[in-house]
């Protein structure tokens, strides 16, 4: 905890990204990104198609390998060489893919590689499925086709899975890639009220989004990548959707830009 | 947390298919089983006999046994065309151990080493060297026949003892009543050894790939496997476990066919890998992955061996029962996408 010292009385950030680079052959997906993430803190993270806001979730996430950079995690230098070990930092990953097995029922991909065990050591498939019905209630009431293989749900459902299997463990670190993009208005609703409630428990949220009016009414703070690069990093009050959209599309601020929340306070 | 214990009634249905899907599959392959049965009795009134019951019984054991870990292999989204000679070294290493002196039981239980070492072999050049499992295993058919073949001289190990032919001519409860002329009379032939193991073999298989986690992730790997790993299942780990049980299955089948031969035969078992992929094929499980099942391998195993039998009763030539075959597993498959496509 010694070598980052933050500011005194200011919390100590619960991840810090330094200098994280991935490279495919000659294609430089994320190039020398440096971010911070506070407790209750959700920080918005947007770009292009392309730009490298997945990569940069996954390498968090312990699914794909840095070629450069650390990663902290309060204080701590880990290694995120497995999802296993994000998981163990709680680290949670909704994943934009969504990573379901498409055979196996909602309570199975709920549990998948953390199923819960009779004493004997046997699936305990009973619990699951009422732990399953319990936490997909929470996200979407009409949520009844628990026994269904996920191949036959809806895309808003099969999202509402993969959701309630990042939020039903211990999570202290939240990684939304792109979560709503399949639900409908009550489903992104809900989520956006699970991501205010989280965010109260001192959870820390990575949010991914192209949705405007998603990360201006629940982000902190927003960051921006172009090209692999982080352009932007500013508090939500600091600036406007076309400030962003200058920052996604030319990968910096509109030549007569300043903080708005200050041209406001004159 | 009061109601762990399982209610009688819910432990069975947790051992019937989950879905209507694999449900209607079960039926329709057991109705072909049916058929084929009814078809041959009336064909030929020998079908039923008692004695040509045991025999399908024997021959069926084999093609179940190897079908088992076919299917565990299948359900992770691989294959494994070794079984046949991994059958054959397996049986020819037990055979060359009794020869050399070593009792019976352990001689059987270094035989099935032996093939769950070629298993371990296979999975560890599937996920290792990322090689795909049609050509690792494609290789391990080729090495593990050669290696039975050059360790015999190609030269069958016959005179192994009456000890060694236990497994796979013996039977439970069989009764025999010595008559006043000097000949045995069987009252009861039993249960033969070969067709308890089987049962005993799919009891155990199906509790693993359903009631357990290693299962489950049987399932999840061959299903999605970016989604396991992502998941935490450890991909590798359950891929290395399926081979290895394909592996050890083969020496099974191996050590029985060759108890039933009473001969250790390095020849033995060529193209049964593609009886064990039909049985599970017909059965039900996808060569994509994620799909199958242990109950659905035991139908197919049994439909590939009545069929064998009939025809073979029937007077009908090997050729043209590979013909009969061939069309059936295209057929089985070829009926469950159309049900899948409604
Ligand atoms: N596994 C991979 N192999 C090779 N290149 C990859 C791989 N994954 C991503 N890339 C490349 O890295 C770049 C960044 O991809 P990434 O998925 O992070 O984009 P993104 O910002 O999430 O885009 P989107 O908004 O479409 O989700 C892209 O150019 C992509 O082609
Ligand atoms: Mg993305």
């Amino acid at each position: 905890m010694s070598q980052t010292q933050p500011a005194p009385g200011a919390p100590a950030p619960l991840v810090e990204m330094r200098g994280i680079e991935k490279h495919f052959g000659g294609v430089v997906a994320v190039n020398g990104v440096s971010l911070d993430l506070m407790p209750g803190e959700v920080v918005g993270v947007l770009g292009h198609n392309g730009a490298g806001k997945s990569c940069l979730m996954r390498i968090l996430s312990g699914a794909m390998a840095p070629s450069h950079g650390e990663i902290r995690i309060g204080g701590e230098v880990v290694e995120m060489g497995s999802p296993q070990d994000a998981r163990a930092h709680g680290v949670e990953t909704i994943y934009q893919t969504l990573a379901l097995a498409d055979h196996l029922d909602a309570p199975a991909n709920l549990f998948l590689g953390r199923e819960l065990k009779t004493r004997f050591g046997n699936l305990d498939d009973k619990r699951m499925l009422a732990e399953a019905r319990k936490v997909l209630a929470t996200l979407n009431p009409n949520f009844t086709n628990l026994k269904d293989p996920v191949s036959s749900l809806s895309g808003g459902q099969r999202q509402v899975i993969a959701i309630a299997r990042a939020i039903y463990f211990d999570v202290k670190i939240l990684i939304m890639d792109e979560p709503t993009a399949a639900l409908g208005p009550s489903e992104t609703a809900m989520v956006a009220d699970l991501i205010r409630k989280l965010r109260a428990q001192g959870i820390g949220i990575f949010l991914v989004s192209h949705d405007m009016h998603d990360v201006f009414d629940l982000c902190d703070r927003v960051v921006v990548m172009n090209k692999g690069k982080l352009v932007g990093a500013h508090p939500i009050d600091e600036v406007h959707k076309d400030d962003i959209l200058s920052l996604i599309i030319k990968g910096e601020l509109p030549t007569d830009w300043r903080p708005r929340n200050l041209e406001a306070a004159q | 947390m009061a109601n762990i214990s399982q209610p009688s009634q819910g432990a069975w249905s947790r051992l019937l298919p989950s879905n209507s899907a694999t449900a209607f599959h079960r039926v329709s392959a057991l109705l072909t089983l049916a058929i084929l049965v009814i078809a041959f009795a009336f064909a030929s009134p020998a079908f039923l006999s008692v004695n040509n019951t045991l025999t399908i019984l024997l021959q069926t054991s084999v093609i179940g046994l190897l079908g088992i870990g076919m299917t565990m292999v299948i359900i992770t989204g691989g294959i494994d065309l070794s079984v046949g000679s991994v059958l054959a070294l397996s049986g020819t290493v037990t055979g060359m151990m009794v020869k050399a002196g070593v009792p019976v039981v352990p001689a059987m239980m270094l035989g099935v080493c032996m093939g769950a070492a070629c298993g371990l072999f296979n999975g560890f050049v599937v996920t290792k060297m990322k090689i795909t499992p049609f050509v690792a295993t494609l290789g391990m058919m080729l090495i593990a026949r050669g290696a039975a073949l050059q360790l015999t001289g190609a030269a069958p190990i016959s005179q192994l003892g009456e000890a060694f032919g236990v497994l796979g001519n013996g039977a439970l409860f069989r009764v025999v009543e010595m008559q006043p002329n000097g000949f045995p009379k069987v009252i009861f032939p039993g249960i033969p050894y070969p067709a308890i193991l089987l049962v005993i073999v799919a009891i155990v298989a199906s509790y693993m790939l359903r009631r357990r986690a290693i299962g489950r992730h049987i399932y999840a790997t061959g299903s999605n496997e970016e989604a396991a790993r992502l998941s935490g299942v450890l991909v590798d780990r359950t891929k290395l476990i399926a081979y290895t049980l394909s592996g050890a299955l083969a020496g099974v089948a191996g050590n029985v066919l060759m108890s039933r031969l009473i001969t250790a035969q390095p020849s033995e078992g060529v193209m049964y890998e593609l009886d064990a992929i039909a049985a599970a094929v017909i059965g039900g499980a996808s060569l994509m992955g994620g799909v199958g099942g242990i109950s659905g391998t035991m139908i197919g195993a049994f439909i590939i061996g009545v069929l064998r039998n009939g025809l073979n009763m029937g007077g009908v030539s090997s050729f043209i029962q590979q013909i009969v075959i061939g069309f059936v597993v295209i057929g089985a498959v070829y009926i469950d996408q159309l049900r899948n496509r409604r």
